[in-house]
């Protein structure tokens, strides 16, 4: 549920990457690499089950 | 050690290949969310969305070729007129993901400029250098204007109040782009 403290965290975050412009990828980047990696390895399970590559065609709005 | 590349994230790294690979061929500028994750917004996104220079079909084979020769794959076909005549002459993106990933992303969701504030921001696309990223951006407060005037999704405000945040905004410019938005709405 987004209240106020959902809006100060983006200040407060905001804030940080302001002021560390060389820290702050550092302390993302394993978050953001993360989701492009479970999303690899599940499209990857997904092609190998029954109709799977039809399945992310359909994912993939094709 | 290079601490710039050694944090350079997996989109990160996908974006500028293919960006210096687009470089060759035409004009581009990145826009939207990746702007703003560029920037530090934590947030995870499917697709980076680039506007590049129209381009006669000749030179889009050439263009598509080397994405090919490079590891990308187009998700919609592999043929170029195809894609060339079917969707971006008629206004619809096409979508390039690295080969034999089964489509997963990311991927690079890539239009044909089209009217006047496209055309702009292919003129005035700026680098970043806090986002350490050797890519072409529109200018930050086109990307402000267009998520405020017309995008309009809690994600979309909450990139916008996060870029605000960062820069020293111009705000006459943003009024001047929303303007601009309302005018093509019509």
């Amino acid at each position: 549920m987004r209240d106020k403290t959902h809006d100060e965290q983006i200040e407060r975050w905001a804030k940080f990457v302001k002021e560390n412009p060389d820290k702050w990828k550092t302390e993302i980047k394993l978050f953001l690499d993360a989701q492009i990696i479970m999303a690899q390895r599940f499209y990857s399970k997904l092609a190998q089950t029954k109709e799977g590559r039809e399945k992310i065609k359909v994912l993939r709005g094709l | 050690m290079n601490r710039e590349i050694d944090n350079k994230t997996i989109l990160d790294k996908f974006a500028e290949k293919f960006c210096e690979i687009i470089e060759r061929h035409t004009k581009y500028f990145i826009c939207s969310g990746f702007t703003a994750i560029a920037h530090g917004r934590t947030r995870g996104t499917e697709d980076i969305d680039m506007i590049i220079e129209k381009i006669p079909i000749e030179k889009f084979i050439q263009l598509h070729k080397e994405l090919i020769r490079e590891e990308f794959e187009c998700i919609q076909s592999d043929n170029p007129e195809v894609l060339f005549e079917n969707y971006l002459n008629t206004g619809l993106s096409i979508r390039y993901v690295q080969a034999g990933k089964n489509f997963a992303p990311p991927e690079m969701e890539v239009k044909f400029a089209k009217g006047e504030l496209d055309k702009e921001q292919l003129k005035t696309r700026k680098r970043y250098p806090m986002t350490s990223l050797n890519i072409y951006f529109s200018p930050i407060e086109a990307t402000i204007a267009f998520k405020e005037e017309s995008l309009k999704s809690q994600k979309d405000l909450d990139d916008a109040r996060h870029l605000r945040l960062i820069y020293q905004i111009d705000e006459g410019e943003i009024k001047r782009i929303k303007r601009e938005i309302r005018k093509i709405k019509r």
